[in-house]
């Protein structure tokens, strides 16, 4: 290529028909993401989960013992754990992963600051949810008969799981900025995700009483499957329950906020050090 | 390539070089360190690159050369001083960047991405609009000549290809300097000669600063009118390959093959000669001497050759007929080695 060709592409950088940084590297995360397989065996994996409790819970009266709402608040339930787990496992591998595969120096080299690397990434690892809630549409729609409440339930799991995947996300990017190998990262970030759901599910634990209630009131996750319950499973109206709405709004805002100040801080080899 | 055309590319490069001498600096650094915690990777590194040359940064393992590329290419603050790239101080990181192209050492690759996607990704990742990336992706991708295999995924692609796509990578934004970080390690000598031709190409067609980093001392001597040694982090020497020879005065010993018959006269005449420290026999007596250049031939010669020209002249005044010669420690492998030896 001749010198002249590269006047004019450098006379165009930075042009104003090109896209914000953060855009380009979100656009190929998408790609590599749902073209490059991943994305859709997750995908079918997850169909297949809500295959069989849709046949255990509708198909099969033996076997439910759950209500027509139960259930459909069931699969919503389901929706909403699994699309923040993947929301979270698959923040949790961008950098850290752009690490390992010794491909994070050239994303560096770029004239992106840090910043905008992580925002692409976060994005892109969130298009999974939108990918869930749009699988467990045609479950919830087929669960809904007589109940009257499928515009509610995946209006609720949709705003609900919004705010709570934003909220992982944003956490296993944090976690994947600092952590030097992949492993690390997403062991970090699932070891997380299990600490914020089990405590609630114990039995006579954490469950129950003043601070079981305060922690699900605190937790995001745990709040937001509150309010998805009352709104699917008890028919109250989102106003009702809003109250259980101001974690997950909250933890999304701290969540995104503390890791866009400390994407700052990405480096090349991980840890915590300059 | 052959090697006459090798020389010409050297001449060229020398001569862009000694026209750049007159340019304003395209780098500048100043007396830079990086430490991490309690280890210091570069110690007080200071130079000054023009536009066209290539610099061989030369060093052994952990001398500090993958580290002063990062400081220099902004992955890495430095911990102390400062320098600036094509006017710009090293605290604009984003502005240093897109006039930098940089081939990492081991770099990774994704490699379900195809040679072309791969390209065009960065080349939109520098601003280019996707129509113009695309162009340049196929430029590049055939100036490294690869626009065969753009379609095809990288990791299909041999290690050789990987290294000029690495190349075609930091190219994407026209830069004014490139730093190749190791770029031929790995690399069969066929892909390191079609390297090395193309870093020439760069340096010659694109009027790009090149540095070289690489402990291959033939490719500095080959492509690189000028060179930096770096031990422990500190800069040990620059200049060309001759001063560095010259500065090395590495421990020179000459080779003469005479007539048994004649070597005692040779040995006598050899202990007499201007800017022979000593001489003996060497290889059991068949005629075989070798002589040691001293210090004042060493220090004043080139390449010790007056040493060795007061040795011929010896032989010849005493009537010896010098079968065959060689003077040995005049590379600049013997330079590097004298200037990177462990205490």
């Amino acid at each position: 290529m001749g010198s002249e060709s590269y006047d004019v592409a450098r006379s165009r950088l930075g042009g104003s028909s090109s896209r914000p940084g953060w855009l380009v590297v979100a656009g190929q995360e998408v790609r590599d993401l749902w073209l490059g397989g991943r994305g859709p065996i997750l995908l079918f994996a997850f169909s297949l989960l809500l295959s069989v409790i849709t046949y255990l819970t509708a198909a099969n009266k033996e076997l439910n013992l759950l209500d027509q709402k139960d259930t459909v608040n069931l699969v919503m339930q389901v929706t909403l754990a699994v699309g923040v787990a993947l929301a979270l496992l698959l923040s949790a591998d961008t950098l850290s992963g752009e690490r390992e595969r010794g491909t994070l120096e050239a994303l560096l080299l770029t004239p992106l600051v840090p910043r905008e690397i992580a925002l692409g990434k976060l994005l892109a690892a969130l298009t999974v949810w939108p990918a869930v809630v749009a699988v467990s549409v045609p479950y919830a729609w087929a669960l809904r008969i007589g109940t009257g409440l499928f515009t509610d339930a995946v209006a609720s799991a949709i705003v609900v799981g919004t705010l709570v995947a934003i909220t992982f996300a944003s956490l296993g990017v944090i976690v994947s900025i600092f952590s030097s190998t992949n492993r690390l990262s997403v062991a970090v970030s699932f070891f997380a995700f299990v600490a914020l759901v089990v405590p609630t599910q114990l039995p006579g634990g954490l469950g129950k009483g003043w601070l079981g209630d305060a922690f699900s009131r605190v937790n995001p996750l745990t709040a937001g499957a509150h309010f998805m319950d009352k709104v699917i499973a008890s028919n109250h109206s989102w106003s009702q329950d809003a109250s259980w709405l101001v974690s997950p709004i909250l933890a999304a805002l701290i969540a995104v906020t503390v890791a866009a100040v400390l994407a700052g801080r990405l480096r090349l080899q991980g840890g915590m050090g300059r | 390539m052959k090697p006459r055309d090798e020389r010409a590319d050297m001449a060229a490069g020398a001569g862009a070089a000694a026209t750049a001498g007159a340019a304003e600096p395209i780098v500048v650094a100043d007396a830079i360190w990086k430490s991490f915690g309690p280890v210091t990777a570069v110690r007080d590194l200071s130079f000054e690159a023009r536009p066209g040359e290539i610099i061989g940064l030369l060093g052994p393992n952990g001398a500090g050369k993958t580290t002063a590329i990062r400081v220099l290419s902004t992955i890495l603050p430095p911990t102390r001083g400062k320098f600036t790239l094509d006017g710009i101080p090293h605290t604009r990181p984003v502005e240093i960047r897109r006039r930098i192209g940089v081939l990492p050492e081991s770099s990774g690759f994704p490699l379900n991405q195809t040679g072309g996607e791969f390209l065009r990704y960065h080349a939109r990742l520098f601003g280019h609009p996707a129509g113009r990336a695309r162009e340049v992706a196929a430029a590049l991708l055939s100036e490294v000549g690869l626009a065969e295999r753009a379609s095809s995924p990288i990791a299909t692609y041999s290690r050789g290809m990987r290294q000029r796509l690495g190349v075609a990578r930091a190219l994407v934004n026209d830069p004014k300097l490139i730093f190749l970080d190791e770029p031929t390690l790995g690399l069969d000598p066929a892909g390191q000669r079609q390297m090395l031709q193309l870093i020439r190409n760069l340096a010659r067609q694109r009027g790009t600063t090149v540095i070289l980093s690489t402990h291959f001392l033939d490719e500095v001597e080959q492509a690189c009118p000028r060179v930096i040694i770096l031990n422990r982090g500190r800069v040990v020497a620059q200049g060309t390959v001759a001063e560095m020879i010259r500065k090395a005065a590495a421990p020179r010993t000459g080779r003469f093959q005479v007539p048994s018959e004649m070597q005692e006269t040779a040995l006598t005449a050899l202990k007499g000669a201007r800017g022979v420290a000593s001489a003996a026999y060497a290889d059991g007596h068949d005629g075989s001497l070798m002589i040691t250049l001293d210090e004042a031939s060493l220090v004043t010669a080139q390449s010790g050759g007056a040493g060795m020209s007061g040795a011929i002249t010896a032989l010849m005044d005493a009537g010896v007929p010098i079968l065959s010669f060689e003077l040995e420690g005049s590379r600049l492998s013997d330079a590097f080695f004298s200037m990177t030896k462990e205490d």
